[in-house]
């Protein structure tokens, strides 16, 4: 008897495509799901380009849950995605500003959330703020060598300079937001 | 806890442990390290966190990218289908007499400026009619046959409807199906009464640029509209000076 085939190998492919920050498994995850997304945004008075902020916090968050190993065993990215984004743009229409907006009932919003509320948003806050510390040579640099996962000698041929100095500059970087991430904790440390 | 920066062979091992780029004994063996190191175990999480956030910032980036591609299809739904067809003529080798063939003073000046109707805000409720809003999701969605089709059930009931025509006018447009979109346009924007007249007017001229109706198009007061009406004046300029 020939064995079936579910859609799970094709989900969790994509899952570990994301942890492994494949571009095409990105585009698969965005193709895939923003469509559903964007209606459900667009049908709730918002835009696109409100849809596409929703989605985008909502695959942040999925990334950090994969690359953490906190995501529930099965998970379906698409339903996933669409819960949370779903739940970020409710918040956003029943927020203060937005208490005249209305909101079309779907089946999907009688499922329940399976987000724990852990502090992931925070924790998503602090990598943003560590980012923006860094100046773009060594975002460049950085973003090439741990998101892009390109070796030295690939990045220092794409950027016209020696290995050697590819690597320093990795270190250097490394070492410069390890200093700015202090100055920031201290900071926020000696508030009253 | 600030500990003193590492130095860089030691912040390597710690990025090639972070990175799983060990062999399994070394692995082990800096395991058994920093289980007698809380210094080095606190160094190890401070880069893993590190690399994390660079690794977002990366992400963030793709993201952004992939909504800006998407942001520019919809944006110019019209120009996308004309790039798609004229793709599809370079592939059946009709493309250059196409090209040629196009009247393109009036193919530019609609280029520059139209630019699709973005349609009503949404907002579903008892008090409204959802299969109204439904098209009008669609409509947003790009999806403008859907759109259309559904719009035409209620146009059974309200022929009259400057709402459903002018929007069944626009899915037309946005699908750069000039001629059709015409005489969907032209009593709405000879329409005294009709909330729509204006924006009718505006879409009817530039569909009478893009069809060549320079006549017609001279012919509508356009430049009356305080809203397009610079834009309106450009263009009649243009095609006076033809």
């Amino acid at each position: 008897m020939p064995e079936t085939r579910p859609s799970r190998p094709a989900a969790d492919d994509r899952l570990a495509g994301l942890v492994r920050n494949d571009p095409v498994s990105l585009r698969a995850l965005y193709t895939a799901h923003f469509r559903t997304v964007r209606r459900f945004v667009l049908a709730n008075s918002g835009t696109s380009s409100d849809a596409s902020d929703v989605f985008q916090e909502a695959v942040t968050i999925l990334w950090v849950r994969a690359r953490e190993g906190s995501l529930a065993a099965g998970t379906d990215p698409g339903a996933f995605l669409f819960s949370i984004a779903r739940n970020k743009w409710l918040d956003v229409v029943r927020s203060s500003d937005h208490r005249r907006m209305t909101i079309v009932h779907d089946q999907r919003l009688d499922m329940a959330s399976s987000e724990p509320d852990d502090g992931v948003e925070d924790r998503i806050a602090r990598l943003k703020a560590i980012y923006e510390t860094l100046d773009d040579k060594c975002r460049t640099v950085l973003d090439r060598f741990y998101f892009e996962r390109k070796d030295l000698a690939t990045i220092a041929r794409e950027l016209g300079v020696e290995e050697e100095s590819i690597r320093t500059i990795k270190y250097r970087c490394m070492m410069k937001l390890r200093a700015q991430r202090a100055i920031i904790r201290d900071g926020k440390e000696s508030r009253p | 806890m600030n500990h003193r920066m590492p130095d860089r062979p030691d912040f390597e091992a710690i990025e090639a442990y972070v990175l799983d780029r060990m062999s399994t004994e070394e692995r082990s063996a800096f395991e058994r390290r920093m289980a007698g190191d809380p210094a080095l175990r606190a160094e190890m999480e401070l880069e893993r966190e590190q690399i994390l956030a660079v690794e977002l910032g990366g992400l963030r980036r793709v993201l952004s990218d992939l909504a800006s591609e998407e942001m520019r299809r919809d944006a110019d739904p019209a120009r996308w289908s004309l790039l798609k067809y004229a793709a599809v003529l370079a592939l059946l080798l009709c493309g250059a007499l196409w090209w040629f063939l196009r009247p393109s003073v009036h193919e530019r000046l609609f280029a520059e400026h139209f630019m699709a109707d973005p349609g009503l805000p949404v907002a579903m409720s008892a008090t409204h009619d959802p299969v109204f809003a439904d098209a009008m999701v669609s409509y947003k969605e790009g999806n403008y046959v859907e759109a259309r089709a559904r719009w035409a059930r209620l146009l059974q009931k309200e022929p009259l409807n400057d709402t459903l025509r002018y929007f069944t006018a626009s899915t037309f447009l946005a699908e750069g199906d000039t001629k059709s979109a015409i005489p969907m346009l032209e009593p709405l924007a000879a329409s005294g009464t009709s909330a729509f007249a204006p924006k009718a007017r505006w879409y009817l001229f530039l569909a009478y640029v893009r069809t060549g109706a320079v006549d017609r198009a001279l012919a509508l007061p356009v430049e009356e509209d305080p809203l397009r009406g610079d834009q309106a004046r450009a263009i009649k300029h243009e095609l006076n000076a033809q």
